[in-house]
């Protein structure tokens, strides 16, 4: 039997190479059966190099563009145009368009809109502020890291006195006076 | 018995994956855990300190042992990376949480995270701390038109019957 590879494209010559595998294989009942195996190739000649073709057509051959009868690979392409009625109705779906929220209110305290769910941003920046500006005055009295006392903390703010409660703790005192929401305990 | 979604996908395991490996989320914890002992209040990602939380409470379940105890100790050392702390712990929070029989922290949710991610954040504290308290979830004042309204009404029928 002979056997010419004569396509000079790597996909084409692949996909003959898993061809012929098959062949050999027995794999592709499709193609007679009958013969009697193993198959091989009497005289295999490679491509366009020891057919007597000219040195110029072998350039212009690996040169051209491949024709539709070669390029075999299939690719998924719309058939028909969507038209702009099918467009909006997959555009437009329910799970595509933004939730509208139903559970914003309004905070009591300062009155800017919050979610159920969360804390009021404004009420909470102001606690943050202040607790940013407590562990400041915590940090500068422990000195160094590592120095956690062993004992509780209490912060006092311009003229207050400790308490028989605040007996054994860490005081932490701030320069300015009580914010009406830190109530004292 | 009826789950929810995530709970029926999930198939019985409760624990969220962070990090790297199971190894990296332990020791993120880990972290988060020691932060929370010393500052007491700290602002993460929602699904870290809920899941931070469960692992902080059995610490200082641990902790009311007392300090003698070998197994609490050894908790304590593996859990807080910070060796002060362990004073901290044994000796501040055992005895604040004594009376209490549980829910030593309180895990709040806040507005997304303001950089690109917009993560949800939550802040979460032991109670009973010494710093400016939160905006908690309050009920509705007294002093509302509709509460002040029902309360007239409530005292009518009483006066009726």
């Amino acid at each position: 039997v002979l056997v010419l590879v004569h396509s000079p494209l790597p996909r084409i010559r692949a996909l003959l190479q898993r061809c012929w595998g098959r062949l050999e294989r027995g794999l592709w009942p499709g193609v007679f059966r009958g013969q009697s195996p193993p198959w091989g190739p009497a005289l295999a000649v490679q491509g366009p190099a020891l057919v007597p073709q000219g040195i110029k057509d072998t350039g212009e051959s690996s040169a051209k563009v491949p024709s539709l009868l070669e390029s075999m690979v299939w690719m998924a392409a719309p058939k028909q145009r969507r038209t702009i009625e099918v467009n909006r109705c997959r555009r437009r779906h329910r799970s595509k368009l933004i939730e509208i929220k139903r559970n914003i209110d309004v905070c009591p305290e300062c009155g800017n809109l919050k979610q159920k769910h969360v804390l009021c941003g404004y009420c909470y920046e102001k606690v943050k502020e202040e607790t940013q500006l407590i562990r400041m005055e915590i940090h500068k009295k422990e000195g160094g890291p590592f120095n956690a006392p062993a004992v509780e903390t209490v912060v006092l703010y311009e003229g207050e006195k400790p308490t028989e409660k605040d007996e054994g703790k860490r005081i932490i005192e701030r320069t300015r006076k009580r914010p009406s929401w830190f109530v004292q305990n | 018995m009826r789950l929810s979604v995530a709970a029926a996908i999930s198939h019985g395991r409760v624990y969220r994956r962070f990090g790297l490996n199971p190894r990296s989320r332990l020791d993120l914890l880990r972290n988060l855990v020691t932060a929370l002992v010393r500052y007491e209040r700290i602002e993460t990602p929602w699904a870290r300190a809920d899941e931070m939380r469960g692992y902080a409470e059995r610490l200082i379940d641990y902790a009311k042992r007392g300090d003698k105890d070998e197994r609490a100790m050894r908790m304590a050392d593996f859990w807080l990376t910070e060796k002060d702390l362990i004073h901290k712990l044994f000796k501040v929070l055992a005895p604040r949480f004594q009376p209490h029989p549980g829910s030593y922290t309180r895990l709040l949710q806040i507005p997304n995270r303001d950089g690109l991610d917009r993560a949800k954040m939550a802040v979460i504290e032991l109670k009973g701390n010494p710093l400016p308290p939160l905006p908690g979830p309050r009920r509705d004042s007294d002093k509302t038109l509709l509460n002040q309204l029902l309360k007239g009404y409530r005292q009518d029928a009483q006066r009726a019957a």
